[in-house]
């Protein structure tokens, strides 16, 4: 009797805890991590882009997504001079920056927006380049610093952009991720209140949504910008959540309490496919999972060790046993989209017979024990490390390798990682622009430390000169062999072993319309429409 | 009556003492490890004032991630975990208590032996794996029933008391009674998995509670007058056969209170349980103290309220007013 009292009080409250006419506006995605700021100039994590990006910011040129051409977002023109120096934008008036609780913008978005956002990058006596930069952070003034000499104010609504030498790459910067624009006159009302830092905390941009609050159980939530100058889809509310177990994203998609997940388990992806209330976003991109060797520990400081190794892992039964259908094989740091990537080379790397007999050639001691490290848990570049260090760990067996797999969480990893306390490290690298150097350098370079990318302690004067060089290389073709030999290089050496290309997936429910997904700058709710529930 | 409550709160400032050395033993403990220097050498008791000062003026510190005061964050979740026994409990007494009576009352029938092995069953299982079973449940009913989080994210319900029940009702201009429906509708499966526990628990102790009260001579006396049996249950048997299982729950207290934390992290609630977890994951470990401090604090000050209860509604207990 009491039971079904009580499931008939169960009965009832479901019945009418659901308010169709709340949720109809309100779009909640639920996303793996939490983002390290709130402003994609500073952070280059997938999470801070896909919460920044597109939903807060504007930019002053974007890629149209269909065509691949550029397009007019905050600046509505642009000439370029006889010289191919100087870049002349003409900005978009009436442009109003968010209004929220901590911040009422007095006047329109202008040319001196324009230049704080560039200059606070670019120019290191700015008052605000040092805000929030505690560490020489690489992405942050690395594409401007090369590219730029000055950026002048020719008028409110004009801006012009000198370049050090021509340079094509101008558009496509300022399109990326980082080239957001935010607002001078909240800087500096930060500024006189003593709390510049907030800026990548307490963002106000000209986006389609403004930022309404973020706890740290990792809920975001964002509200329609009224003032928005460009079309605007349904959703009144946007709310990010984050939850890091794939399997409880997945099941908050089917009850309905996510509209759309990000990186859903690789396990389920055939599952998923399958529902027929699912739609599946797969989009290919350059970030990569890597097996990194560290050159500096003395049981693999030796080249042809490192290749024999290489030899004896099986990558293809690494993608089929954990990544399923969420990644491309590959045995390329390059994407097979980038232009600098080297045809090919013919060997087939994964040989374990020919790997011992080199191991016994370079006198390999086969008593030792090797240690692999890895990150305890799952992130977007695997979605198992330890299943894939022990497919390595069996591999190495099968040649005689004895290993260890030793998991550290998050908190000890940055150490662990600085002791250089591991003969080899599971990882992955994010890459945000299709420049060969946003992956070669954080990787190969001696200024990269292990907590910016170079895992494997590489430092040769020899890359090190090619990366440099390639740089301020103006002669397109030459910039192509160096970076060839650059992957010569590391076919050489082998400080790394590449795994594998990983696709970034997305599950959103078919009552969602229109969400774009940029693999280099996140994903944008601009025009999302949700569709009627019934 | 004063010198009784004077030796109430002596005992709850000894063992407040005890605790606070503890949690600055703590504090220091992650203190020293996370310095890259060797430690000032300094006197530890005029540290320890220090500190016990901080916690009178209620400030144990902030959190090392987002900067926020610890203590107003733990008493936060700490009234969500609370909410979730408080519900837990009511929930369980409507069904334990009238159950534990019938086998109190009839003592070693068939019906006795029924209500026993499913109260024994429920003390047996691991309360994990109920919770990880009972979150598998609304997908085969067809998900009438959230399994995940404290309430849905479409309700944006800023915090008063901390306790959401009540949080919600403050909303209702804006959202009407939803926002309390649904965060009702979440509760009812953790509720529930932890009154599984709680049940067994209490069935045991009014069976127990009840049975010594039927032997009583009173009872025999009551039958020997000739009343009935549904009189001499209502009016003499119920009245004295429920007081004692309180100070025996009392003592269950702080086992409701960790199995409440573990259901937390299996259904991804927001209480202590799930912010200790994951403060310790992410290497915030000054939450761990203050955490500490916060737990014990409430088992303390509650176990002395329920003392003091239980001194003015029994009658057998109020000797203990006079004693010297």
């Amino acid at each position: 009797m009491r039971l079904i009292c009580l499931l008939s009080l169960i009965a009832t409250l479901s019945g009418c805890y659901q308010n169709k006419t709340l949720t109809q506006n309100t779009l909640i995605y639920c996303t793996d991590s939490q983002p390290t700021s709130f402003n994609p100039q500073i952070s280059d994590d997938i999470a801070s882009l896909d919460a920044t990006t597109h939903q807060l910011f504007s930019r002053l040129v974007k890629i149209d997504p269909n065509t691949n051409e550029f397009i007019p977002d905050l600046a509505t023109s642009w000439q370029q001079s006889e010289d191919k120096l100087r870049y002349r934008f003409t900005l978009r008036e009436n442009v109003s920056f968010h209004q929220t609780d901590y911040f009422t913008p007095s006047r329109y978005f202008n040319a001196d927006d324009v230049l704080f956002s560039f200059n606070r990058m670019f120019d290191h006596q700015h008052p605000y380049h040092i805000i929030n930069n505690k560490t020489v952070n690489y992405f942050y003034n690395h594409p401007f610093t090369e590219l730029l000499s000055s950026i002048n104010k020719i008028d409110d609504h004009t801006v012009e952009f000198v370049l050090s030498k021509p340079d094509v790459t101008l558009l496509a910067n300022l399109a990326a991720h980082y080239a957001v624009i935010h607002s001078a006159e909240y800087a500096e009302q930060l500024m006189t209140q003593g709390q510049p830092e907030q800026i990548d905390f307490k963002p106000i941009g000209t986006g389609p949504f403004s930022f309404k609050s973020y706890d740290s159980n990792g809920t975001i939530r964002y509200q329609k910008n009224q003032q928005y100058w460009h079309s605007l889809g349904n959703i009144d509310d946007l709310i990010f959540f984050t939850n890091p177990s794939a399997t409880k994203r997945y099941a908050k998609l089917l009850s309905g309490e996510c509209d759309a997940i990000s990186y859903p388990a690789a396990s389920q992806l055939e599952t998923i496919s399958q529902n027929k209330n699912i739609s599946l976003n797969s989009k290919s991109t350059a970030n990569i999972s890597l097996l990194a060797f560290n050159t500096k520990a003395e049981k693999v400081a030796a080249p042809q060790i490192r290749r024999a190794l290489a030899k004896a892992i099986d990558t293809e039964t690494i993608l089929q046993a954990v990544y399923f259908q969420s990644a491309t094989q590959t045995d390329t740091l390059l994407s097979k989209q980038s232009w600098a990537l080297k045809p090919r080379f013919n060997e087939t790397l994964f040989n374990p017979e020919q790997a011992k007999k080199e191991l016994i050639t370079a006198q390999y001691d086969f008593s030792q024990t090797l240690q692999i490290v890895l990150p305890d848990g799952a992130n977007v570049f695997n979605p198992n490390f330890h299943k894939t260090a022990e497919l390595i760990q069996a591999n190495l067996l099968a040649i005689g390798v004895q290993s260890k797999i030793v998991s550290v969480n998050d908190n000890g990893l940055q150490e662990h990682l600085n002791r250089g306390d591991y003969d080899m490290y599971l990882t992955g690298i994010n890459v945000h622009i299709k420049d060969p150097d946003s992956i070669f350098r954080p990787l190969l370079s001696c200024h990269s430390t292990p907590e910016t990318g170079n895992t494997s302690y590489w430092c040769d004067a020899k890359t090190q000169a090619l990366l440099d060089k390639s740089l301020t290389e103006s002669n397109f073709a030459q910039r192509i062999r160096n970076y060839y030999q650059i992957q010569d290089q590391i076919q050489e050496q082998r400080p790394y072993l590449p795994i594998a290309h990983v696709l970034r997936l997305d599950a959103i429910a078919k009552t969602i319309l229109n969400v774009e997904v940029n693999p280099l700058t996140g994903i944008n709710f601009q025009n999302a429409i949700k569709q009627d529930l019934n | 009556m004063l010198s009784f409550l004077i030796r109430r709160l002596n005992l709850l400032v000894i063992t407040a003492f005890i605790l606070t050395i503890l949690a600055f033993a703590i504090d220091r403990t992650i203190l020293i490890h996370h310095q890259t220097k060797a430690p000032i050498a300094q006197d530890y008791i005029l540290q320890y004032f220090a500190y016990l000062w901080d916690l009178l003026s209620a400030n144990i510190g902030h959190s090392a991630l987002n900067h926020q005061p610890l203590l107003q964050r733990g008493l936060t979740f700490f009234a969500s975990t609370l909410e979730l026994c408080f519900v837990a409990l009511l929930f369980s007494s409507i069904i334990a208590i009238p159950l534990g009576l019938l086998a109190g009352l009839f003592r070693n029938t068939k019906l006795d032996y029924a209500i026993m092995t499913i109260a024994i069953i429920g003390l047996a299982l691991p309360v994990f794996w109920v919770g990880v079973m009972a979150g598998l449940l609304p997908s085969v009913w067809g998900d009438i029933l959230p399994v995940d989080g404290n309430m849905s994210l479409v309700y944006d319900v800023p915090v008063v008391t901390g306790f959401l029940l009540i949080d919600t009702l403050f909303v209702t201009p804006q959202y009407g009674l939803f926002a309390f429906f649904d965060r009702v509708a979440h509760l009812i499966l953790p509720a529930a998995v932890l009154s599984f526990f709680l049940i067994a628990e209490i069935v045991r102790l009014t069976r127990h509670s009840m049975t010594m009260v039927m032997r009583s001579n009173y009872i025999q006396t009551a039958y020997a007058k000739g009343f009935s049996r549904t009189k001499i249950v209502f009016v003499h048997a119920l009245n004295n056969a429920l007081p004692p299982i309180i100070p025996q729950l009392r003592l269950q207290l702080s086992t409701i209170l960790s199995f409440a934390m573990t259901i937390e992290i299996v259904f991804n609630l927001n209480g202590i349980g799930t912010w200790l977890y994951n403060s310790l994951k992410s290497g915030d470990y000054h939450a761990l103290p203050a955490g500490m401090l916060i737990i014990t604090g409430f088992i303390l000050i509650f176990s002395i309220a329920i003392e003091i209860m239980m001194v003015i509604i029994s009658p057998i207990r109020r000797g203990s007013l006079y004693a010297n």
